[in-house]
């Protein structure tokens, strides 16, 4: 899902790396005044880089990997996730070139935010109503990766440099993420509970 | 906390098969990329490559170069908990 150079319009690109980073710098503002830890978070921005390198061969020459926004919200809190998340991008592209540079305000989007936020949103959700940590997770990871891929859809669908209309590239990111996210969606089900028998997670 | 350095440990060690040999196996290239490919972008000039570009390391075969790249990634991430340990064990 990383965005490279060139393929978004210089306006969706600039605006939302203001956006972006005015989030993470809030969330990260919020995770420590809350008394957050230096320890957890970088810990699981290590943790998320390692696990974004496992990319998940599928025949026909593409692949997937574990995002992790929904995880590494349900554990350190959406705020502190963000800055996790951020933090594992930066890296990504600045020593491995593994998303734009143009593009990390947008990647930063999709995947610091949307993924973190909604899938936070959609995890205390499930977990209120139907009461089952496994399941609630499922949910988180599935449909917040597949948002994020919504969200990344819209943006090469508004840069005109991208060649494709919305009608192509919204569904198309939607749909893949869709079927792909349910392996997220069982790995975030799967690595929540561990850690809630553990007494990790509340 | 010992045990999560060693589950990014293994993670980073196995990367491999996931990431260079699974991806030769299947012909895998990033989906974006093949994107730009059949609509004509240039995706040859990125404006910045990375130090190590696409997880690689001058010198060395693809696969270590893999394992190479992630402990350095890894290391950078984790130099805040590092430090921050290191304090606390240094106020004892």
């Amino acid at each position: 899902m990383h965005i490279p150079d060139g393929f978004l319009d210089p306006l969706v690109s600039l605006s939302l790396y203001v956006i972006s980073l005015a989030i993470v710098i809030y969330s990260g503002r919020k995770y420590f005044k809350e008394g957050g830890s230096v320890y957890y978070l970088s810990v699981m921005a290590a943790a998320i880089f390692a696990a974004q390198m496992l990319n998940w061969p599928i025949p026909g020459g593409t692949s997937a990997h574990f995002v992790g926004g929904a995880f590494a919200s349900i554990f350190l809190g959406p705020f502190g996730a963000c800055l996790a998340m951020f933090m594992n991008l930066v890296v990504q592209c600045l020593l491995m070139g593994d998303g734009g540079i143009t593009a990390l305000g947008a990647n930063a989007f999709n995947m610091a935010v949307v993924d973190v936020f909604a899938g936070y949103a959609i995890y205390k959700a499930s977990l209120k109503y139907l009461g089952r940590k496994f399941l609630a997770a499922f949910l988180g990871g599935w449909i917040g990766i597949t948002l994020a891929a919504v969200t990344c859809g819209f943006e090469l669908g508004l840069s005109p440099s991208f060649g494709y209309p919305l009608s192509i590239t919204v569904p198309v990111m939607g749909i893949w993420h869709l079927a792909l996210g349910v392996i997220e969606g069982i790995a975030t089900g799967l690595l929540v509970k561990y850690l809630s028998l553990r007494g990790l997670i509340k | 906390m010992r045990k999560s350095y060693i589950a990014i440990i293994i993670l980073v060690l196995i990367s491999p098969l996931f990431g260079v040999i699974g991806a030769n196996i299947v012909g895998y290239r990033e989906p974006l990329d093949l994107a730009a490919e059949i609509i004509g972008i240039e995706e040859s000039e990125p404006l910045w490559r990375g130090i190590l570009p696409d997880y690689t390391v001058p010198g060395l075969p693809d696969e270590l170069g893999y394992i190479v790249a992630g402990f350095v990634g890894v290391f950078i991430l984790l130099l805040p908990a590092l430090i921050k340990r290191g304090k606390v064990e240094g106020n004892r």
